[in-house]
């Protein structure tokens, strides 16, 4: 049963992640800084936690201001080239976030123990859970409180204008910027936004994992990042949130017992996926599909309830 | 700083250069894929060291001596190209961009994981040439390996443009980058020369993964990533789609990397290449050669 949480908490925190690149991604820039942000959440929340001594819940809101504040700064710079020139420069900051944690050596000495990230070796003292005698399954509850907020948040303003504003700076920049759209507030706020969620996911991540090091924050997660949304389509938030499921309980877990030859079928399969689905497993077919089924489904039952009046 | 110190320094620095060809290499890949399609191969590096890989393993069964080794990966690296090509880019809508960039993340997983399936995970060793032969300048000592695998990339280079530049091949390719409605109109087959920058790509490829295993010593599927990054860096410093700027900017990341190496330890050095990148980001944004303003 621990195994199915355990599982639970990591496509939890994954829709985290997943969620802010769908952000970003909206405006049709691709970020893979997104791994960087999410360990500065991890390091932040760790060591306002773990050297402070706060309470999880203002750590981790601090936690998601410092990588939103630190989105926001990259945002401006990065955001006057497009592209190829966007991916690799976001990929280099990503990178460069995830050196600095290597390098990073900040040691506080409490009682017999030195405490803090050192360096390569990671950080290792993060036990906000079980010194607080937190189960499982609280930690679970907590982690999908936090995805169901964001979820709700996202899903509430791709409703709203904001989200049109953003799908039309995606769709079309010239066309967004004549109809009077400030282009560059637009992409700015997107990737302040996906880096708060990131943040967030990073903090979480750090204290469930309760050890974090520079590995874990490489070039492959931020690759993960982006991959969630684009494999489950932009069309949707839920999209990330299936593609997390497919990704993690599928293709990780599900497909254990094929040994080796699992990792073999992963690549494959996201290649499959793509020229099966080259916009995503739920695209805007697949949502005009399932609202005509609601409405077809409607019809009749209207019909019977006005024949019951 | 002592007369020594300099010597070093400068010692650093031209080691850094020669293996920088490494990186022109690895640059003008992505940067003629870009150029002609406009998209970004991602799985570039890591079918570069496949090359390399297959090289070994065809050279395993033949018996050849060891300078085939670069025709050989060259030539698989051909073969790989052309595969991705087909699995990758030409049956996604090329209007959607975000589908192919994903398509060659996944090409990228799959042939880092058949390496790592076929070799058990185990670094294996790559044949150097003329490791044994050390030149001595005054002060300066030049290692063999290093010079020819520098010679063998500017051979590669040196080919590489003349077959853009004087064949008929190079005159669609770049008529392709530059407009391509007007190609298509000129009755040139946009299917095929997209298939065929994908193969020419994918030969400088395994030439530029066959000198990385000869230069390290070593092939490992790790070699993948960080490939992957550096290549994308040194695409971006030349000026997108500018292939002087490529082969530039590679000797340029490789002499500056290595001179970082030397004063700050390996653990800091990609941290000054990063910076390099956001320096020119933040100042010439274009690269060092940027193109002239696209007409579409």
């Amino acid at each position: 049963m621990d195994f199915y949480l355990g599982l639970a908490q990591i496509v939890g925190v994954h829709t985290l992640l997943g969620l802010s690149a769908y952000c970003v991604l909206l405006t049709g820039q691709v970020s893979l800084a997104q791994a960087g942000f999410f360990a500065i959440g991890a390091y932040v929340a760790a060591m306002l936690t773990v050297l402070a001594g706060w309470h999880i819940v203002p750590a981790l809101a601090a936690a998601s201001l410092v990588a939103g504040a630190t989105a926001c700064a990259v945002g401006f710079p990065a955001l006057r080239v497009r592209g190829l020139m966007l991916v690799v420069a976001t990929l280099a900051f990503g990178e460069a976030v995830r050196l600095f944690f290597f390098n990073f050596d900040y040691q506080v000495a409490k009682g017999e123990v030195k405490i803090g990230p050192a360096g390569g070796e990671g950080f290792r003292q993060i036990r906000f859970f079980p010194e607080n005698g937190w189960s499982t399954l609280d930690v679970l509850v907590f982690i999908w409180v936090f995805v169901a907020l964001v979820m709700t948040a996202l899903w509430w303003m791709d409703r709203s204008r904001a989200g049109a504003v953003l799908r039309a700076v995606g769709e079309d920049e010239v066309a967004a910027q004549s109809a009077g759209i400030n282009v560059t507030a637009v992409k700015v706020s997107a990737m302040t936004v996906g880096g708060f969620i990131a943040g967030l996911g990073g903090g979480i991540f750090a204290h469930y994992t309760a050890h974090i090091e520079h590995a874990q924050f490489g070039v492959a997660l931020a690759t993960f990042a982006i991959a969630y949304p684009i494999l489950g389509g932009l069309s949707s938030v839920f999209g990330t949130l299936i593609a997390v499921v497919f990704v993690q309980a599928f293709l990780i877990e599900g497909l254990r017992f094929l040994g080796d030859w699992r990792n073999l079928l992963f690549g494959g399969l996201i290649l499959f996926a793509m020229n099966v689905r080259p916009r995503g497993l739920i695209d805007a077919a697949t949502i005009a599909a399932v609202k005509r089924m609601r409405i077809r489904n409607r019809e009749p039952g209207n019909a019977r309830t006005q024949g019951a009046e | 700083m002592s007369y020594l110190d300099v010597i070093d320094t400068l010692q650093s620095i031209a080691d850094g250069v020669l293996f920088g060809a490494t990186y022109s290499l690895l640059g003008i890949g992505f940067t003629l894929v870009f150029g002609v399609m406009h998209k970004i191969n991602l799985s570039y590096a890591a079918a570069s060291i496949g090359a390399a890989y297959a090289s070994l393993i065809v050279l395993s069964v033949v018996k050849a001596p060891a300078i085939f080794i670069f025709m050989l990966a060259g030539l698989s690296g051909g073969i790989i190209g052309f595969v991705i090509y087909v699995v990758c880019f030409r049956f996604i809508p090329q209007a959607n961009p975000l589908a192919t960039l994903m398509s060659t993340v996944g090409a990228l997983l799959l042939i880092d994981e058949i390496i790592v399936h076929a070799t058990v995970g185990i670094p294996v060793p790559y044949p150097a040439l003329f490791s044994d032969v050390i030149v001595n300048a005054g002060s300066f000592t030049l290692r063999g390996d290093l010079m020819f695998m520098f010679a063998l990339g500017c051979l590669s280079m040196l080919l590489l443009l003349v077959l853009l530049y004087r064949t008929k091949l190079g005159i669609a390719t770049r008529a392709v980058a530059q407009q391509s409605v007007a190609a298509q109109l000129c009755g040139i087959s946009i299917p095929r020369i997209n298939g065929l920058t994908f193969v020419i790509t994918g030969v400088v490829g395994g030439i530029a993964g066959a000198m990385i295993g000869a230069a390290i010593g070593v092939l490992s599927p790790l070699l993948s990533l960080p490939l992957t990054t550096k290549g994308l860096i040194v695409t971006v410093i030349g000026g997108l789609g500018s292939i002087p700027g490529a082969i530039i900017a590679g000797l340029l990341v490789g002499g500056f990397e290595n001179l970082f190496q030397y004063f700050r330890g390996v653990t800091e050095r990609d941290l000054y290449v990063m910076l390099l990148l956001f320096v020119f980001l933040v100042f010439r944004p274009g690269g060092i050669f940027s193109p002239a303003a696209g007409r579409d």
